[in-house]
């Protein structure tokens, strides 16, 4: 196991944000988790990550890290791309890469270039300020800096968020990429089918708790997920 | 030949707005907060200088002529002044900052630190009041009155450095926010601080570095000051500040270079006021400055389409 969280709870004041959720994840792995808007999703990671006070017991890499601060989690490999990008617009597209790999002191010329060379649009603009991308291009940069982390695993916040069908699709293709060279991933989402027909297994919040896990497989199949996901049938018939 | 000399001597005081100014403009760029313990820092500065100058400190007064000598005192006062203003600059982070976020969140979203940032100042001025009183204090100049003339403009020489000084500080702190690792960090947690903590950036120990720069803005430029006019009292910090203030809106909130011309421009604007409508009138031109640029062009002479925050 790359990744173990057991029965995680969030509370923010009153709001029970996170209800004794269990994740977990293995190396090499595509994990989705899904849930409508306020499910949770969001808390689950910040909580993974150490943004948020969170109880529970989380390892990772072997390791109990419950009670480190984020700092120290992304340190050890554990990396998000927050959701809506958060590009540093009043930093260059360099300076962005640089920011991924605060954590790091060892030289980052090869995986800048690598980064470049994966994605020429960022490499013309690399010194324009990054409030110059589009929306897509932005999501190249949100993961290529979380990529100079040297992360071991990778947690996107809702990536596909207000991206064209086409970007959508070349976005999801980009994480399977990542997938294949060996990241693990953490995928939150809200584009159910498009998140299932990419993971290998997920995990289905409703108010916080786990309502639904198993393979993707049998979670695109099953009727059950619709419900949870929408509560009850509604005019989302893309899904 | 005279409004030449005049030039020169507000670009003499204005030097040392423009350190002020700068502290103003780092903490709202970063933390989007008017800090109003920046004034008690410079006036904490200069009285610490004056203290051990006069040897008015509460303790450690001969051990320090002893150590330094009648000639060198000030040395220690700028040491005393800046060791000082370190500790109280942590002190401050932590209750206009530290705390506020542990408990709210974001901070800076938060008129709340504006208001215990004023609460410092008064309750510093009231200390300072209480130990050694509000009448105007003097040192006895270290450096007499070393002057030298170009033509017939006269220059004295600690005003001269103090400019010089004020500048290369400003210089490098530019040369830090925009060229290194710890500058990328800053501009980082100025536009995004939740997103810098993503990035493993440790916000909660980058912050207190921002306060004690800003403290040792604050604290050299107000033993700068204590050297070069000789004369301070309590409110010093009120009166140096309000100026720095307005220079600083001048420039462009957030705008480190903006806050250098800013500065510089009311040091003159104050000599030329007090040279036109007097001494007593000279605050209402360099106020009625700021209200005219608030309404015209708040963003200053060099600040962005946005005010305040995340504009380095």
């Amino acid at each position: 196991m790359l990744l173990d969280a057991r029965e995680v709870n969030v509370r923010y004041g009153r709001n029970h944000a996170v209800k004794t959720a269990s994740v977990s994840l293995d190396h090499g792995e595509i994990v989705t988790v899904l849930g409508a808007n306020g499910a949770g999703k969001s808390s689950l990671l910040k909580a993974l990550l150490g943004t948020v006070r969170a109880e529970g017991r989380i390892s990772f890499d072997g390791t109990d890290i419950s009670g480190w601060a984020a700092p120290r989690r992304v340190k050890a490999g554990l990396v998000m791309v927050p959701e809506g990008r958060q590009i540093f617009v009043s930093l260059t597209v360099h300076e962005n890469l640089l920011m991924g790999a605060w954590c790091r002191n060892d030289d980052l010329e090869t995986e800048t270039e690598a980064v470049y060379e994966r994605f020429p649009n960022l490499a013309e603009r690399r010194h324009m300020p990054a409030s110059v991308l589009s929306g897509g291009e932005q999501q190249m940069l949100a993961i290529s800096r979380a990529l100079l982390a040297r992360p071991k695993l990778m947690m996107l916040d809702e990536p596909s968020l207000g991206l064209s069908p086409i970007l959508v699709r070349q976005l999801f293709d980009l994480i399977r990429d990542l997938n294949r060279e060996g990241l693990a991933i953490m995928l939150v989402e809200q584009n159910t089918r498009m998140a299932l027909a990419t993971a290998e297994r997920g995990y289905v919040l409703e108010l916080g708790a786990i309502v639904l896990k198993g393979r993707a497989k049998d979670l695109s199949s099953d009727s059950r997920l619709e419900e949870a996901y929408l509560g009850g049938k509604s005019d989302r018939a893309s899904l | 030949m005279l409004l030449l000399q005049q030039l020169i001597n507000g670009l003499m005081l204005g030097g040392l707005y423009v350190m002020v100014a700068v502290a103003f403009t780092l903490i709202i760029g970063m933390l989007n907060f008017l800090n109003f313990t920046i004034p008690a820092l410079f006036m904490f500065a200069a009285m610490m200088m004056w203290a051990t100058m006069t040897g008015n400190l509460p303790f450690g007064n001969d051990f320090l002529f002893a150590i330094f000598g009648e000639h060198n005192i000030w040395i220690a006062g700028a040491i005393v002044s800046i060791v000082s203003i370190c500790l109280v600059s942590l002190i401050i982070e932590r209750f206009t900052y530290r705390y506020m976020k542990a408990k709210y969140g974001d901070a800076t979203e938060h008129a709340l630190p504006l208001v215990s940032s004023l609460g410092f100042l008064i309750i510093f001025e009231h200390l300072v009041i209480g130990q050694w009183g509000s009448d105007p204090l003097q040192i006895e100049s270290p450096f007499g009155d070393a002057t030298f003339t170009i033509g017939t403009l006269i220059f004295s020489y600690p005003q001269v450095i103090s400019l010089a000084l004020s500048l290369a500080i400003v210089f490098l702190l530019s040369h830090v926010i925009r060229h290194t690792k710890l500058g990328r960090a800053l501009r980082s947690i100025a536009e995004r601080p939740d997103t810098a903590t993503l990035m493993g950036v440790d916000v909660l120990r980058i912050v207190p570095v921002v306060y004690v720069i800003t403290g040792l803005l604050c604290a050299i430029s107000g033993i700068l000051f204590t050297i070069n006019y000789t004369s301070i009292d309590a409110y010093i910090g009120d009166t140096v500040a309000t100026v720095a203030i307005a220079g600083m809106v001048l420039g462009g909130l957030g705008n480190v270079w903006g806050a250098v011309v800013g500065g510089l421009f009311v040091g003159i604007l104050e000599v030329f006021s007090i040279y036109i409508v007097g001494a007593d009138f000279v605050k209402v031109p360099i106020w009625g400055l700021l209200l005219l640029i608030l309404v015209f062009k708040p963003t200053g002479l060099f600040g962005h389409t946005a005010i305040g925050k995340g504009k380095f």
